[in-house]
């Protein structure tokens, strides 16, 4: 296959990353783990000019836990990393194991966090099982940085708030009263295949109670959506099969999929339903196994 | 050569002879080639389905600095040519008209390849966009678009074939059911792309190609360019994968000789993924409607099968795909009255061709699944259903093949015990089902691709001078399914000799002898046929001789594994390679040489010859599912396959072989589909959203055989063909095993689980209406 | 990382690539793969391209340890790294034993997708010596194979584990 000849510089910072990318505009993006962009380049459904390689930036490469702050995963940790994080594992397996049923494994030993995110396509994994658990995420850029929940990330297929001159630094999942939650990847065959349905949950309970739930879907809307109506449903009720099952409901009824060659928009709003309900009885059941 | 029934060589799982070279990455294939002075080439495609060529300008492509050559039809022969005699409706580049996305246009030969990408997008072509037809019912209607002149209505094939009275059949059947499936277009996807090195020097051409076939390749090129069969040459490197989609010449073979004619330098093409997939001659999409007439007791009494098959542009395989479709189906049960009829149309979209199976595992899918329902609506097993009509051995078709050895009967009560069949049926809790099928497959095809006397098969062994190895030459062709290993197989035991001793020179038309190459299944048989009568030739040679230098009468000889020795008194031996030796100085090269043809064939109907062969394999497949009700997503298992392939030369290969062709009709049976957009182009055309299964989607397989107790006569030691056997029921088993565990049949391949779904959902509709 | 331009512009950058345990400096440009300086610069053709896309596999090669698709590594990126591939196993005339119990287990057919598939056999018996065989399907999910329906290819890493406990199972 072809790939198209760009130039190729090397960011020494995310700060030189962020003023080459301002100066440069959008003929230039960013390059990590490349597992998007250069299939992308080769396909032509990307065109650039310049690509700014940020993998020598070992600050973006940390997970850890801060007291007061939380989870922090840097934005260039592989999709393995974050499945072997005996940091993550230790709260979140939930998360580790949405890195797991990514693509597969030579993808996900250069595949990083950010570029999910980044790329901001609707099936992505990681964002639905962040944005239940209330991540937020760091933008930098040359003039300063600033951090808005990931929720408010996305705006549409491929589009988010990011500037032309900013990086994603990192993701920080903050403490939080969860206390079980869970992603579940619909996909069509075990390894190496896109969502046609992901579905994330977190839920607080106590006893059989729901203190308070999250529930956030990927691959049925132009970006990943929370679906506060069957949220509010859940929360502060004594959780049954039949409540689930309404959560369900209200959860394929507020999802907004469409027809291609995955599966139709018919089959994946029953399909939101039925896992929606599945994932919060495991969440309920599991914690954040 | 030993005692009857007992065997030195051939029966033992040998390690296979290329595989210390392939796990090293030492085996090149036809892509790692380097030569000297080498250019790279590509083919420029239509981006149209249907679409007139107004003007190709070359100019700019020409221009760009280290491109040396582009060319289109002007400077090709304009001769047509396809695999199919019958039916010559390709051209190395089109004239006219462009037929599919993805027809051959124009070709660069330039210094490397990022410069043959940047040169095809300098290549300017105006095109006049015509309507075109995607679908074959719509291309057979009045008024649609024509894609070849010579072919009226978009009519590539048709076949009526009547045997017995199959009216007479219907009316005095007790029941009678008419089901119809679809099968869906399905791609090879060998994970070797296809690629051609062409060299053209003092007028003779030489071809490395990832070919199943050297010997097609060499007559259709030389064909074209108007070459003296022995002026080309073709040659196998090692070779990944073909399953039927490398048998004929594509356009990298074609327009790499015009470049290397053209440029005096040695030209590689090669296409990419999304290139290979364009290109297809795949498995053809069926709409296939059977009915069958059926006793009290469940005995067939007669079968219509009425099919249409979408072709694609072109011919490539199609015509005897589309006789394989219908021809094979009476093999598995024994009736007398027996209609086909089949269509096969042309669309302006990739050609189809000869996929694993050809053309007969969707009628598979349709008939065991047609059977499982008749088998409900008289409220029978449908095993026992099965058992009532199973062809026995030394019978002959409706449509005249002529069945020697036959184990289906064996087959299926194995597979029943090794599956727990009995138990399962009536035990297992709603969602998990267990569903059957049987198949039955041509153990090479009992006429070549075009009209030849030329033997199937032949082989020459030589003896090295000092009879410490031999060489085998064989025009056979090892695609990965290991015929060089299982011919020096046949080879030392047809000798007397050892298999760690062979060497192997294969699919090279200038130093190998003929052969057609891998196909239907064939080269076991048939160029083992060839390989066991050179190595015969040898044995008797080296008996001759020993008996000289053993003062012994010949009969009185044994030749085994290397050693020859006195059979009324064993302590009087000596070696092979001293006899071989001996030989040498005495008289020269010792040499044997061997080749197959069958004997004639088939009855004298129109198409008689396709689904001939001189023996035929049978297999029962059973598998285990586990569906869940409300995603509809389907697990498999478990599957147990039980062939009837005669006697087994390599039983790990053999095995392999049964994984394989399972795999591949799991592939096709759950996940695997070509999908168009409504302008004809392929919108899946990658290994990302054409769905092969990986190791985690794999169901767990037992493999066993049966064996007759006379051997199958028509094959060298009573061989007979696998490599496509266990394709053949698995698209059937998967949805008789889906209906036993939901209740629901699912009339269109692939049986995705979205389709299970929707009919778990129309049939809780309908009970919720009653 | 050093780079020169040639008169049309083009810039071209001086890498160290350690493969199979030995230093190789060449001139690439931004746009090169690590699949074809193998292949194409070093006559490492034992790593396959068969899609390109990172869809295969066929093009697996350990990068620092770790199984990648090197159709989707860009040279550049691989500066100072170390890569093994399918040629750097085993020790002079021995093989490795992933190796042999592919072809005592028959784990191969045409052979395309063996390379790939043999060295993420070899990561993960690596870091996990005795694998189940569940572990075995994962690390080998992302190479696919036409031929084999990966019975054997799990048999043959299987066997390795069992090897490596000493004795049989």
């Amino acid at each position: 296959m072809y790939l198209p000849d760009f130039d190729y510089i090397i960011a020494a910072s995310v700060a030189e990353a962020s003023r080459m990318l301002g100066s440069l505009g959008p003929e230039a993006r960013v390059i990590a783990g490349g597992t998007d962009v250069l299939p992308m380049l080769k396909q032509g459904t990307l065109v650039t000019k310049t690509l700014i390689s940020i993998t020598r930036l070992s600050e973006l490469k940390n997970i850890s836990f801060e007291k007061g702050k939380g989870h922090i995963i840097g934005a260039l940790v592989t999709h393995n990393e974050v499945m072997k994080s005996p940091v993550l594992q230790d709260k979140y397996m939930s998360v580790c194991e949405t890195a797991h049923r990514m693509a597969n494994n030579q993808i996900r030993n250069i595949g990083t966090i950010g570029g999910n995110i980044t790329n901001a396509v609707p099936s992505a994994d990681f964002p639905p099982i962040l944005i239940t658990l209330g991540a937020m995420v760091t933008l930098q850029n040359s003039s300063g940085s600033r951090t808005l929940p990931l929720e408010e990330f996305f705006t549409g297929p491929r589009r988010s708030v990011i500037k032309q001159d900013e990086i994603l630094t990192e993701i920080v999942i903050p403490e939080n009263g969860f206390t079980g939650s869970t992603y579940h990847k619909f996909g069509l065959r075990r390894s190496g295949a896109l969502a046609v349905v992901g579905v994330a949950v977190a839920v607080a309970m106590e006893g059989n109670i729901c203190k308070d739930a999250r529930i956030a879907l990927g691959a049925v809307a132009p970006t990943p959506i929370r679906v506060k109506e069957a949220e509010a449903l859940l929360k502060g009720k004594e959780v049954s099969d039949a409540l689930l099952e309404e959560a369900g409901k209200l959860a394929a009824a507020a999802s907004n999929p469409i027809t291609d060659i995955r599966g139709s928009d018919e089959y994946r709003r029953d399909m939101v339903r039925v896992f929606t309900r599945r994932c919060l009885h495991k969440a309920i059941a599991n914690g954040h196994a | 050569m030993m005692t009857e029934g007992k065997f030195s060589v051939i029966g033992k799982s040998k390690p296979r002879i290329d595989g210390r070279v392939k796990v090293t990455g030492q085996a090149k294939y036809t892509g790692d080639l380097k030569l000297s002075n080498m250019l790279v080439g590509k083919i420029l495609t239509s981006p149209y389905a249907h679409a007139r060529i107004l003007n190709i300008d070359t100019s700019a492509a020409e221009k760009l600095p280290g491109v040396k050559a582009v060319i289109t039809h002007k400077d090709v022969p304009s001769l047509k040519y396809g695999i199919s005699p019958a039916r010559w409706d390709e051209n190395i580049f089109c004239i006219d008209k462009v037929l599919f996305v993805g027809d051959k246009v124009a070709a660069v030969a330039a210094i490397d390849e990022e410069t043959v990408y940047k040169a095809l997008a300098l290549i300017k072509v105006d095109y006049e966009i015509l309507p075109a037809v995607f679908d074959p019912i719509e291309a057979l209607q009045e008024g649609a678009p024509l894609l070849h002149e010579e072919y009226a209505g978009n009519v590539n094939t048709e076949i009526h074939q009547n045997f017995g009275d199959v009216e007479k059949a219907f009316a005095e059947a007790y029941y009678v059911r008419n089901d119809t499936f679809v099968g869906q277009r399905t791609y090879q996807c060998p994970i070797e792309p296809h690629s051609a090195i062409s060299v053209w020097e003092g007028g003779k051409l030489t071809v490395y190609s990832s070919t199943q076939s050297p010997h097609y390749f060499q007559y259709y090129i030389a064909r074209q360019f108007d070459l003296k069969m022995g002026d080309v040459r073709v040659i196998k490197p090692h070779m990944g994968g073909g399953f039927g989609g490398k048998l004929e010449p594509t356009g990298l073979e074609f327009a790499g000789a015009a470049l290397a004619m053209r440029t005096g330098r040695p030209v590689k093409m090669f296409y990419d993924r999304h290139e290979m997939f364009a290109h297809n001659r795949g498995r053809h999409k069926q709409f296939m409607k059977v009915t069958t007439g059926v006793d009290k007791n469940g005995k067939i009494l007669g079968v219509h099968a009425d099919f249409i098959m979408d072709g694609g542009a072109y011919t490539s395989l199609g015509v005897a795909t589309a006789y394989y479709a219908g021809a094979m189906l009476p093999l598995t049960y024994e009736y007398e009255n027996y209609k086909f009829d089949m269509i096969r149309a042309y669309t302006n979209l990739p050609a189809c061709g000869a996929q694993r199976g050809h053309g007969h595992p969707q009628p598979r899918y349709a008939y065991e699944s047609h059977l499982d329902m008749i088998a409900k609506d008289l409220g029978m097993d449908p095993l026992e259903l099965r058992l009532i009509n199973t062809r026995k051995r030394n019978t002959v078709t409706p449509n005249d093949f002529r069945v020697n050895s036959c184990e289906l009967e064996a087959c299926l009560i194995k597979a029943k015990e090794i599956s727990g069949w009995e138990e399962k049926r009536k035990n297992l809790p709603s969602g998990k089902g267990i569903g059957l099928a049987v198949g039955s497959f041509v153990s090479g095809a009992g006429y070549p691709i075009y009209r030849t006397d030329l033997p199937q098969a032949s082989a020459m062994i030589k003896v090295n001078e000092d009879g410490t190895s031999a060489t085998l030459y064989t025009g056979a062709v090892d695609i990965g399914q290991g015929s060089d290993t299982v011919l020096c197989q046949m080879a030392a035991e047809a000798m007397g000799f050892t298999y760690e001793q062979m060497k192997i020179v294969s699919a090279d038309t200038e130093t190998t002898p003929h052969d057609f190459g891998a196909y239907a299944s064939r080269q076991t048989l048939m160029s083992g046929a060839a390989v066991k009568q050179a190595g015969e030739e040898v044995n008797k040679q080296v008996i001759e001789m020993a008996s000289i230098m053993l003062r012994t009468d010949y009969r009185d000889l044994e030749c085994c594994e290397g050693v020859i020795w006195r059979k009324t008194d064993p302590s009087v031996t000596i070696t092979f390679a001293a006899v071989a030796r001996e030989f040498f100085v005495r008289k020269g090269p010792l040499v044997g040489k061997g080749s197959y043809t069958p004997p004639k064939l088939g009855g004298k109907f129109k198409g008689a010859p396709v689904g001939t062969s001189p023996a035929y394999s049978f297999c029962a497949q059973i598998s285990q599912v586990d569906i869940d009700e409300e995603t509809g997503e389907i697990k498999v298992e478990h599957v147990w396959d039980v062939h009837d392939c005669g006697t087994v030369i390599n039983p790990a290969l053999l095995h392999g072989q049964v994984h394989g062709a399972l795999f591949m009709g799991v592939g096709e049976a759950v996940w695997e589909e070509v999908v168009f957009d409504d302008k004809g182009k392929i919108l899946n055309a990658n290994l990302g959203e054409y769905r092969l299964p990986t190791a985690l989607d794999m169901p767990g397989i037992t493999s066993e055989l049966v064996f007759s107790a006379e051997p199958e006569p028509a094959g060298p030691w009573g061989v007979k063909e696998v490599g496509e056997g266990s394709t053949i029921p698995t698209m059937g088993c998967y949805s008789n095993a889906i209906y036993d565990a939901m209740g629901v049949r699912v009339y269109s391949l692939p049986l995705s689980y979205e389709k299970v779904w929707r009919a778990l959902k129309e049939k809780r509709e309908q009970e919720q209406q009653k | 990382m050093q780079a020169i331009q040639d008169k049309e512009g083009v810039k071209r950058y001086l890498i160290t690539l350690y493969v199979n345990g030995d230093p190789y400096t060449k001139v690439v440009k931004a746009n090169t793969l690590l699949v074809n300086v193998l292949r194409d610069e070093l006559d490492l053709t034992g790593t396959k391209k068969g899609c390109e896309l990172g869809d295969c596999g066929s093009c697996t090669v350990l990068l620092d340890g770790k199984p990648v698709n090197s159709c989707l590594v860009l040279a550049v990126e691989a500066d100072g790294r170390e890569v093994l591939t399918i040629e750097g196993l085993g020790e002079n005339e021995k093989l490795d034993p992933i190796q042999e119990a592919f072809i005592a287990n028959a784990a191969l057919q045409c052979g395309y997708c063996t390379a790939g598939m043999i060295m993420s056999a070899k990561a993960l018996l690596n870091s996990n010596p005795n694998p189940t065989e569940q572990e075995a399907r994962e690390a080998i999910a992302g190479n696919l194979c036409r031929c084999t329906g990966y019975v054997n290819i799990v048999k043959a890493i299987l066997s390795c584990g069992r090897q490596s406990k000493g004795g049989d199972e």
